[in-house]
């Protein structure tokens, strides 16, 4: 095992324990980061490359163009050629529509890549995040999804594509110059380099430490206005209002402050680029005049105006470009670092590389063989040989006090954590090869931690079973003694519970969790306390039900104490790390 | 609804007022700017002039140039040098204009939401308010640094170049004048499509940034459930649905640059036929005196047509951070306005010792589709008493709470405190009076300490001493890795339930309010933990007035006094007048 992925496996054991002992790992290097990111962009890599080739030809076309339509001016005014109409239309017209094209082709691309982007980084978080979330704020979290994934298309847009651009307009650009004049083809690609290169990679260095300042700011705002926001009641009843509002603002005085610098940095980077156009253009008219420099033919030299000019329109762009890319490198790293923290390698790898053609389990006995576990290297073992065999659609009560061990039991079951020594069964099959969605399929789990999510009723069911009946969910409903409610309610199934089930009680959303749980058509529950924060009459009522709808399945009951209503094959106490018999 | 399209309409009218005002030196820097620019192509034709008629003539050429010359190029070169300096000053002051206008805002939208209250929370999801107070405002910045100045720029820079063209070269002025005056319009075409789609695209990216702070809140529950593929692939789903409309909103506004461009070439290209037409019949005539300064003149008119174009083309840019300032105006809008302090009644402060609550036939609903959540509801609790309020959930229990905290008011009847109707109490003196412990205490981004103090930040280490140990917070400190200054996180992971209530416990002792009101206080606890817990609030509980909603079987330990509650109807009451 590599020392990452232990790293890894002990912080998610932590979160799982509620003792967290790191808060963050060490940060990723950008450019890892970026490279992180372009394989994440792979699958869009022909589309990413086109968009790439229009842009270069947009370029191409816009020197060949403007330096044509230049020398045509020149002697048009002369009266040398009469330019006609027709052909300085082919020239603009082209011009626009190739951009126009090129921008939304490249646009599109990215976004394409930014979708995927998001994706995978909720699935990298997912991979790890059996325990919940920890210590990266949920807060945080949204800031990096939205904020910094959104700050990477410039990675492509504001970088990659005028960087491209001007690889190929400076040669062009010093070829033509070389032929009319040695001195001034030197200072113009001196200047030109300065522009596209030099500023720009020095913005980059400048702003890397500004950028990530500023995304930090960022999420520190939103985390303070989510505190002051999800907290309005303590707020409310401790008179706070006052003092949170003082963290806020300051937070946003933080922010506003560091984005007024940053604009102050980009206008006078913005501002280095310019000056070196302007000296462009001032040599090219003193070598046109013939001040200073050998002279060159007036017509010609119009045309090189031109020329010199497109080049560096297309480049102008890439200081502050530069200055995003700091904020862009940033952003980089705390997406992959965030994705990373909660990846344990071994439990995504085995998930990823666990072949389909395993033996998957024909029948649901569960056994526990001689299980050692322990959360953290550091703290006592909750087994150290643990063994308990539960028998398909048997129905088994857990009994035990805080902290005996009966969680980690469904933890390990579900495959949340892994056993140090010993393995669990699932039909004869080591749970270890089985596929962690398949299993969690099979294996539904309710406790207290389960969360009801911001939507309608409907959906909040469906969670655990998409394909299910309308009459299935009414089931459901009616066995976790909710369906009255439910149907008295104006917009019955689709009425929107709110964050967090905020807009019923929490009886009535434990409730409708349970008919999420009862809903999955999986052989096996896990009842991890279903009960807590329900009241008596209610308990009893639910336990009751669940004798009759939960036939034919496996359900292990995981409680303090019973209520006596329970009908219950077998019933084991669970303390000092071994379950002993105890009467129904 | 029109009369809220009216509400919006006077707001967004309002901000632009005060944007343009604070615009206002930019506004200055840019037209300067603008004619500086003119001055410098002036230098440059006339310098192009010069060469090209020297061409032209094959008068002496080679190395030498005249003073003229000279003087020309320094002038361009020390234009240039100004125009950046201007551009850069304007741009820092637009920045700074933004900030303060920021600031302000959020200011503003703060305050309605800690006024609205929790109440606020039924309605909106947290992370969209979240949103409203970051990302609706952050979009604005767009609005007060580009468009207010762009607003007037578009305008001032093209006439002021448009009358110096009409000096040098009439016949150009009027092809600009005509192409220039094509561009609002086709401006307004392609604009109000803009406006309309970025509307559409903030509430997409509204919805996206919700549903994905949910769905990490709860990931837990979704990858347990064996479903995280399902949910992925539901984000994928919403992630593209904002590429589309992304992408709609960009075809329209690469469109309506691209007619920027049209409207540009169709000038050069008309100007520069005419004017080569013109050279050509001055060559013939052989008017060599006026050749050099038509030239020149014609030059001029070429090269100011860029320069005309770039305000519209800052116009365009900055069209969409418009559209952001509808989209926030909705919103700002959507909060509830400041509740009318209640006329006529003297606002009051009770006597603090000794509080007796009293209910007097409260009503209250939250939503008249859901019924009454209180129906006549009337008790008393008398001072330095504690009450259970027992009854199956959703009987009005935490609705009774929420009124004692003042975060709704009832809709008939009236609750008093010593006889003083709460609604002529004065929030900060309610706040003062009443300490109040739920069923999951909201802990805030800091350390123990912090959050501990949070009740009083002025206490005195031996007063947070005393409340940790009343409150048996001392009893897991030792377990943790930094004692007090441990970090929790949001939600306080990291603590068990217990563990997070002994910490609302220890903020109330060190409040050491009148009155407590415990909602659920061991709802999540388990039996063991729940007894701990209770003797805690045992505790706590003496000598003040308590109203305990709980339907643990363990509030026997606070004698007597319950009051029953189905549907919001008061039962039974016991030892309670």
């Amino acid at each position: 095992m590599s020392s990452s992925a232990r790293r890894a496996e002990r912080s998610t054991a932590d979160q799982w324990a509620a003792v967290p002992l790191t808060t963050e790992t060490a940060p990723i290097d950008d450019v890892a980061a970026m490279k992180r990111i372009l394989a994440v962009w792979r699958p869009h890599a022909p589309r990413l490359f086109v968009g790439l080739l229009l842009s270069v030809l947009a370029v191409l076309a816009g020197l060949a163009m403007m330096s044509g339509a230049g020398l045509r001016l020149a002697g048009a005014v002369l009266g040398a050629v009469v330019v006609t109409t027709a052909a300085l239309r082919l020239v603009g017209g082209g011009r626009v529509l190739l951009r126009y094209s090129e921008r939304l082709y490249a646009h599109d691309a990215m976004f394409r890549a930014l979708a995927t982007l998001r994706v995978w980084f909720f699935r990298s978080l997912a991979s790890g995040a059996g325990a919940g979330l920890g210590f990266r704020r949920a807060g945080d979290l949204l800031s990096r999804l939205v904020s910094d994934v959104e700050a990477l298309d410039g990675l492509y847009l504001r970088l990659l594509l005028p960087l491209a651009g001007a690889c190929i307009s400076f040669p062009v650009l010093l070829i033509a110059l070389a032929r009319a004049n040695g001195l001034l083809a030197a200072l113009v690609g001196a200047l030109f380099v300065i522009a596209a290169f030099l500023a720009p990679a020095l913005a980059a260095r400048l702003s890397r430490e500004s950028g990530d300042g500023l995304l930090r700011a960022l999420a520190a705002l939103r985390i303070d206005a989510l505190d002051l926001i999800g907290g309005m009641r303590e707020i409310r009843a401790f008179g706070a209002g006052g003092r949170m509002l003082e963290r806020v603002q300051e937070a946003n005085d933080t922010l506003v402050g560091r984005q007024t610098r940053l604009a102050a940095r980009m206008a006078l980077v913005g501002g280095v680029s310019q000056l070196c156009t302007q000296l462009a253009i001032l040599f090219l008219l003193a070598a046109i005049v013939g001040a200073g420099f050998v002279r060159i033919p007036a017509v010609e030299g119009v045309g090189l105006l031109f020329l010199t000019l497109t080049a560096f329109e297309g480049v102008a762009g890439l200081t502050r470009a530069g200055m995003l890319a700091g904020a862009m490198g940033a952003a980089a790293s705390r997406v992959v670092s965030a994705a990373g923290v909660s990846t344990t390698e071994e439990l995504s790898v085995g998930s990823a590389e666990t072949p389909s053609q395993t033996t998957l389990p024909t029948h649901f006995d569960i056994r526990f063989e001689a299980i050692g576990f322990r959360w953290a290297s550091n703290r006592a073992s909750v087994f150290e040989e643990f063994s308990l065999d539960i028998a398909e659609g048997s129905r088994v009560a857990l009994l035990g006090a805080s902290g005996a061990g009966k969680s980690t039991l469904s933890a390990l079951l579900l495959k949340a954590v892994r056993p140090q020594n010993g393995r669990v069964l699932l039909g004869g099959v080591d749970i270890a090869t089985i596929p962690d969605e398949w299993l969690r399929r099979r294996v539904a789990w309710l406790s207290q931690a389960t969360h009801l999510f911001d939507d309608t009723i409907r959906s909040n069911l469906l969670l655990s079973n998409p394909d299910a009946s309308e009459a299935a969910l009414w089931r459901a409903l009616d066995a976790a003694a909710i369906s009255d409610f439910v149907r008295a309610l104006p917009e019955g199934l689709d009425t929107w519970l709110g964050e967090g089930g905020v807009k019923v009680s929490g009886g009535q959303g434990r409730r409708i969790a349970l008919a999420r749980t009862l809903l999955a058509d999986a052989p096996i529950l896990v009842l991890d306390e279903p009960t807590t924060g329900l009241d008596a009459t209610v308990e009893q009522e639910f336990l009751t039900t669940l004798n009759t709808v939960a036939a034919h399945r496996t359900v292990l009951l995981i409680a303090h104490r019973l209520t006596g209503v329970e009908e219950l094959d077998r019933v084991w106490r669970i303390s000092g790390g071994e379950a002993t018999a105890a009467t129904a | 609804m029109t009369q809220s399209k009216e509400a919006t309409r006077t707001w967004v009218r309002a901000q632009a007022r005060r944007g343009l005002r604070a615009a206002r030196p930019s506004i200055a820097l840019g037209v300067f700017s603008g004619l500086a620019g003119a001055a410098q192509m002036w230098c440059a034709a006339w310098l192009l002039g010069q060469a090209l008629t020297a061409a032209e003539t094959s008068e002496a050429p080679a190395m030498s140039a005249s003073s003229d010359v000279w003087r020309a190029l320094i002038a361009f070169a020390a234009l240039g040098a100004l125009r950046i300096a201007v551009g850069i000053g304007g741009e820092t002051l637009a920045a700074r204009a933004s900030a303060r206008a920021r600031t302000r805002l959020r200011g503003e939208v703060l305050g309605a939401i800690t006024e609205g209250g929790p109440a606020l929370l039924r309605q909106t999801h947290s992370g969209a308010l979240a949103a409203l107070v970051v990302d609706r405002i952050e979009a604005l910045d767009g609005y007060f640094a580009r468009w207010a100045p762009a607003s007037v720029l578009w305008m001032a820079v093209p006439c002021c170049l448009l009358a110096l063209v009409a000096l040098a070269q009439p016949r150009a002025a009027v092809v600009l004048a005509i192409c220039g005056a094509a561009v609002p319009v086709l401006q307004a075409v392609f604009g109000i499509g803009a406006a309309v789609a970025s509307r559409n695209q903030f509430l997409a990216m509204t919805r996206l940034q919700a549903r994905f702070l949910d769905r990490i809140r709860g990931i837990a529950t979704i990858v347990l459930a064996g479903r995280a593929e399902d949910e992925a692939a539901r984000l994928a789903e919403a992630a593209d649905d904002l590429r589309r409309r992304t992408m709609k909103i960009l075809r329209v506004a690469f469109l309506s640059s691209a007619s920027i461009d049209i409207a540009m070439i169709v000038a050069l290209i008309v100007i520069a036929v005419m004017d080569g037409h013109a050279a050509l019949a001055a060559v013939h005539d052989g008017a060599s005196a006026d050749f050099a300064s038509f030239v020149a003149r014609s030059l001029f008119a070429l090269l100011i047509v860029p320069e005309f174009f770039a305000p519209f083309r800052g116009l365009a840019l900055a069209y969409q951070d418009r559209a952001h300032i509808q989209g926030a105006a909705t919103d700002i809008l959507a909060l509830p306005p400041p509740p009318p302090l209640s006329e006529a009644l003297p606002i009051r402060t009770v006597e603090a010792h000794g509080v007796t609550i009293a209910f007097e036939d409260v009503s209250f609903s939250w939503d008249a589709s859901r019924g009454q959540a209180l129906d006549h509801v009337s008790f008393v609790v008398p001072a330095g008493e504690t009450v259970v309020l027992a009854g199956p959930s959703g009987s009005g229990k935490s609705t009774i709470m929420e009124l004692l905290l003042g975060f709704a008011r009832p809709d008939s009847g009236r609750i008093t405190f010593n006889g003083a109707d709460l609604a002529t109490v004065v929030p900060d003196a309610l706040a003062k009076m009443t300490s109040w412990i739920g069923q999951r205490p909201v802990l805030f981004a800091g350390t123990i300490r912090e959050n501990i103090l949070f009740s009083r930040p002025d206490a005195t280490d031996e007063d947070l001493a005393s409340a940790v140990r009343a409150s048996a917070v001392d009893r897991f400190l030792a377990e943790l890795p930094q004692g007090l200054e441990t970090r929790i996180g949001e939600g306080g992971f990291g603590l068990s339930g217990g563990q997070a209530q002994r910490i609302a416990i220890a903020r109330a002792y060190l409040k050491n309010a009148p009155i407590l009101l415990l909602d659920e206080p061991t709802a999540h606890l388990d039996p063991m933990t729940e007894a701990d817990v209770f003797e805690s609030l045992r505790r706590l509980a003496l000598k003040r007035t308590v109203l305990l909603a709980s339907h643990s079987t363990a509030v026997h330990m606070f004698n007597g006094r319950r009051v029953d509650l189905s549907h919001g109807r008061v039962k039974i009451r016991q030892g309670v007048a």
